[in-house]
């Protein structure tokens, strides 16, 4: 069984002559341990992809899949649960809360679902200590680098046991150093039977992924497989005359 | 590290009290990281609890307590003096009640003053009446030959602990100083029980809490009896003003909510992805609402408690009873710090239901909601304002008969709920006819039109604040402009009134009324030369004779009636004032400084047996034997304005016509400089060894005090609440003033749009809290007896036009200067 899986999933915005198509049609399973990166020019329905398979949103049609339980007709409660214990999201903008510390940060889910403060913050801390960042635990976001905010970015999307990671552009706002270690750490998580799902335009990073899905227009127009060179990513993705 | 199964298998679904913990914890960690962004909030709250902590503690210490005579009791009886059935009745009562407390007061006069003490028996160590005795020093009379006094009368008779004093004919010992704490003005001397023979007031304090009241008696008074007969008590009055004070913060604080919750709009778009449910977030923005609420409540208090204790002393020696540091209205203190923290709560209800109404997804690209439509109908708050009107007129038809406040609190609140369901629609009204007007004024309505459901309550908040600022105008204008029964300061600082026991208050001084007997020229002769002592103690440059007659005036007609002393205008009077014979015509009867005076119709002298024989019958004209009806009336802005000073004077002609007697009643007082405390406390004493009584001036403020004042907290309430509305309004369309910007409109169309913005909602928040208060007094005063609609004919033109055009004009002023700068958008605001 897939952890995620997307089936005939479209999505329209607008009505009547403002209707747009985000996505159309998109079948997309990404398994336990795997790594699964979605690469595409601007607009052609990447972040939707992902906010969709993150429950975020609803598709127009289709089904969403997530760990075997049908995303689709949960109630805005059941999905929020969904969220708490089986998803993580890592966004290019960290989206670390203000106020709180790192430590903090990453045990929030934990707490938000119900698990006592102690327990959510032991967890908290072995997830930092996992990336390295135990002596900033009690470091706020404003005081962490951009690289140590991202990580523990990660440590939050990857606390308890969560199984399915969500990753829109993670290094968007790193430099190549800091970036490559986010996905080397995504990788790792991946490897401890993590599912990982990550939009980025740097082929590179994408090359890490052990599949590639090109989305052009809100459809998947192919899918390739590792191991590939950067290169052939790169010139598969020059191919759209819209790519920015 | 993972988590235990039993750990997994215990969490509940919604997060449980972890989850609303963890919540509540980022809330108070972000006001205390960005508490600066509400501070007005939290100023305008800790302000209200401070204000209502000092001011009801002022308040209701200020003026003796209507409950201190109860002591420690719970009933208390009055008998006017010994009877047969009195003295049963209290046997019978202490046998019933277990014990009872009887205070015994024969009143004796100082002799040589008008001012007299209490010879006065009591058990110092009753169980009642203890609270109302305490020992300076010495010790309290324990035999029949000692007396023990209070400071007052030791000054009197010149006494001291260990002196001998005969008074009504028996000498006794002073063992001691002693007071009554609940009222330092009580002079008394205190003997042993049983010592006063012959009392003209007999009180017993009691215990009957366990039994019906009725059985006791009409002179049988409780804290309850009294508090229903003193419904307008300052409790009460404080209780209604804090509540619409907390009403109105309730509604800025709604516009400073929402500007906090959209800023953090991306904070809590990511509490919403990593699984937070719509009860959390809207946990997060209740919580802010309420920890501002409680620390601005908290603040508040410890601020107003340290300014008590800072102005306790002087109000203890000001309000002549011993004021206790714990003294104030505890319960309304509570209720300040109850309604304060519920109004920021409720204040973030709306802002928190808004939060779960914007996608997570919206929300974690910083998209604000869209412009919520709103109804657009006026009917519902013309409703409401119909409604207010019509209360407003029950509570003046029904204030003479002393009920009313009732229905003034509903009119208020109902013209309060119109107000703000009114202007939204206003707001579209503005958009329509801003049409054809340049860009940036177009674009600003439209937007004020657009945000409404923000910008709405704005408004609201402000034509509430202009609302209340007004009203407290328009009746002080009322009030203050009616030359009939003047209202005001009594003298100036400079001017100082001495009395005879002839002068307008009788032998009493002020606050006392009726005119006094004659008296020898002898003593007359006396008292001007200690009246002159006294004037050229002070340094005076004018010291006037006053003459009274049997004379006064009345207005023939329903309402006020004319109130003030009506002194005669003789030559000296006038040369004094700068007044020359020539300038008064020669049929002139009366001749008054107050505006519109001399214009007033149905206007009567009455004199001489006019109220022994019936007084006025509502016939028209007055009877001429002792009456006269239209008399002359001439206007001069040469005599003083004070309501106690000679503002309105029945001329020599008219005195001779109408066969009047003056009598000497006062001598007027006039200095370059205002009187020190020190002068005064002086005058009184010598005044008072004379047999004189002075009248400085008092504590009553102006019309215009007031009036500017009013002016002045409206204005700045309503700047605030601009200055944080136009900040969200220009935030929410930072993106439309990028996209301005880039089609090559200039800085000073960005800033005409902030300036318009500002300026429209100052004018229509101005013309809408006018008006509603226009609708309010005007309300109320058509069916009142006392103030007719002719009352609101002193429009206080300045104050209006500070209102109504300099407000809106700072406003834009303001907002010009302010957007120098191009503000930040939202979606490019970063988070940390």
């Amino acid at each position: 069984m897939s952890m995620l899986e997307l089936r005939n999933v479209s999505k329209v915005y607008g009505e009547g002559t403002t209707e747009v198509d985000a996505i159309s049609n998109i079948d997309l399973a990404v398994e336990r341990g795997s790594l699964v990166a979605i690469m595409g020019p601007s607009g052609s329905g990447k972040s939707t992809l992902l906010t969709i398979a993150g429950s975020l949103e609803q598709p127009t049609t289709g089904d969403v899949m997530i760990n075997g339980s049908n995303v689709v007709g949960m109630s805005r409660n059941d999905r929020a649960r969904l969220r708490r214990r089986t998803i993580g999201y890592v966004f290019q903008d960290f989206n670390l809360l203000a106020g709180l510390t790192a430590v903090e940060n990453v045990s929030l889910p934990l707490e938000l679902d119900g698990i006592s403060m102690k327990k959510a913050r032991a967890q908290g801390m072995s997830a930092l200590h996992e990336l390295g960042l135990s002596d900033r635990a009690e470091s706020f976001p404003d005081q962490l680098s951009g690289g140590e905010r991202q990580r523990v970015a990660i440590a939050r999307a990857v606390v308890g046991e969560r199984s399915l990671l969500l990753a829109d552009e993670p290094s968007g706002a790193l430099d190549s150093v800091n970036g490559e270690a986010v996905m080397r750490m995504i990788l790792t998580a991946c490897h401890g039977g993590v599912a990982a799902l990550v939009v980025t335009h740097d082929a590179k990073l994408a090359s890490w992924a052990d599949r590639v899905v090109f989305l052009r227009d809100g459809k998947a127009v192919d899918e390739t497989l590792p191991p590939q060179r950067p290169e052939d990513l790169l010139s598969h993705d020059a191919s759209n005359p819209s790519e920015s | 590290m993972s988590l235990d199964s039993e750990s997994l298998a215990r969490r509940p679904s919604d997060g449980g009290v972890p989850a609303r913990r963890a919540v509540t914890r980022w809330a108070w960690r972000l006001l205390r990281r960005e508490w600066r962004q509400q501070s007005l909030v939290l100023a305008l709250i800790a302000i209200a609890v401070a204000v209502t902590t000092v001011g009801v503690g002022v308040s209701t210490n200020t003026p003796l307590s209507p409950y201190v005579g109860f002591g420690n009791a719970t009933d208390l009886a009055t008998f006017s003096n010994y009877s047969t059935s009195t003295t049963a009745k209290i046997a019978s009562w202490h046998q019933r009640f277990g014990a009872t407390d009887v205070i015994e007061n024969q009143s004796v006069t100082i002799p040589g003053s008008v001012e007299a003490f209490d010879l006065r028996s009591q058990n110092p160590h009753g169980p009642y009446g203890q609270p109302l005795l305490s020992l300076v020093s010495g010790h309290f009379p324990t035999n029949a030959s000692q007396v023990a006094v209070t400071s007052g009368v030791a000054t009197n008779f010149n006494l001291r602990v260990g002196s001998s004093w005969r008074e009504l004919g028996v000498t006794r010992k002073v063992v001691g100083i002693v007071e009554n704490p609940k009222n330092l003005l009580d002079e008394f001397a205190l003997v042993n029980l049983g010592q006063v023979t012959s009392p003209n007031e007999v009180t017993v304090l009691f215990d009957a809490s366990r039994i019906g009241k009725s059985s006791l008696g009409s002179n049988v008074i409780t804290p309850a009896s009294v508090a229903q007969n003193n419904v307008l008590n300052p409790q009460t009055i404080s209780i209604v003003l804090v509540t619409m004070a907390m009403l109105l913060i309730g509604l800025v604080a709604i516009a400073g909510f929402t500007v906090i919750a959209q800023r953090r709009l991306r904070s809590i778009g990511m509490l919403g992805a990593l699984g937070a449910t719509d009860d959390h977030i809207k946990l997060v923005v209740r919580a802010n609402g309420f920890f501002v609420g409680l620390v601005g409540a908290v603040l508040g208090f410890v601020v107003g408690f340290a300014a008590w204790l800072a102005y306790r002393p002087i109000l203890q020696s000001s309000a002549h009873h011993v004021i206790g540091v714990f003294q104030l209205p505890w319960i309304v203190i509570v209720v300040a710090v109850v309604l304060a923290v519920a109004a920021a709560f409720f204040a973030s209800t709306r802002p928190a239901r808004a939060m779960t109404m914007i996608s997570t997804v919206s929300a974690l690209a910083g998209r604000p909601a869209p412009p919520k439509k709103l109804r657009r109908s006026a009917v519902p708050g013309i409703i409401f304002a119909v409604a207010a009107f019509f209360l407003l007129g029950a509570a003046g038809a029904s204030g003479g008969n002393g009920i009313g406040p009732g229905e003034v609190v509903l009119g208020f609140v109902g013209l309060t709920v119109a107000v703000v369901l009114l202007s939204p629609f206003l707001l579209t009204v503005l958009d329509r006819f801003s049409r054809r007007a340049p860009l940036a004024i177009r674009m600003a309505m439209r937007d004020l039109a657009r945000y409404r459901a923000r910008s709405g309550s704005a408004l609201g908040a402000i034509s509430v604040g202009v609302l209340i600022a007004m009203v407290v105008i328009i009746a002080s204008a009322a009030r203050f402009g009616n030359v009939l029964d003047y209202a005001g300061p009594n003298v100036s600082s400079t001017q100082l009134l001495i009395y005879t026991p002839n002068g307008p208050y009788g032998p009493g001084g002020p606050g006392n009324s009726g005119n006094g007997g004659g008296g020898s020229s002898e003593s007359i002769a006396t008292m001007r030369r200690d009246a002159h002592d006294i004037a050229a103690a002070l340094g005076s440059n004018k010291f006037v004779k006053l003459e009274t007659t049997s004379a006064t005036l009345q207005h023939a007609a329903p309402g006020r009636s004319y109130s003030g002393p009506l002194y005669v205008a003789t030559p000296q009077l006038l040369k004094a004032f700068g007044i020359k014979m020539s300038t008064i015509k020669a049929t002139t009867e009366i001749l008054s400084m107050r505006p519109g005076f001399a214009g007033i119709t149905k206007m009567q002298i009455v004199y001489g047996n006019y109220f022994a024989n019936g007084g006025p019958n509502g016939a028209w004209p007055c009877p001429t034997s002792d009456c006269l009806a239209n008399p002359s009336m001439q206007g001069t802005r040469a005599l003083p304005a004070g309501t106690s000073a000679p503002n309105t004077v029945i001329t020599e002609y008219a005195v001779h016509r109408l066969g009047l007697a003056p009598i000497t009643s006062g001598w007027f007082v006039q200095t370059s400089t205002p009187f020190s405390a020190a002068q005064l406390t002086g005058a009184r004493a010598t005044a008072a060894a004379d047999g004189l009584s002075i009248e400085s001036k008092s504590t009553i403020p102006t019309s215009a005090t007031i009036i500017n004042w009013a002016t002045l907290v409206g204005i700045l309430l309503a700047l605030g609440v601009l200055a944080m509305t136009i900040g969200l309004i220009r935030s929410e369309t930072a993106a439309d003033l990028r996209i301005l910007s880039a089609t090559g409109a200039s800085t000073r169309t960005r800033r005409s749009l902030t300036a318009a913005t500002a300026g429209a909602l100052a004018l229509v928040g101005a013309v809408v809290g006018t008006a509603a208060a226009y609708l309010a007094m005007v309300g109320f005063s058509r069916t009142s007896a006392l103030d007719g609609l002719s009352s609101l004919g002193s429009v206080p033109v300045a104050n209006l036009l500070a209102i109504l055009i300099a407000m809106p004009l700072v406003a834009s002023i303001v907002g010009w200067l302010a957007a120098w700068r191009e503000p930040r958008g939202l979606s490019g605001q970063m988070i940390q």
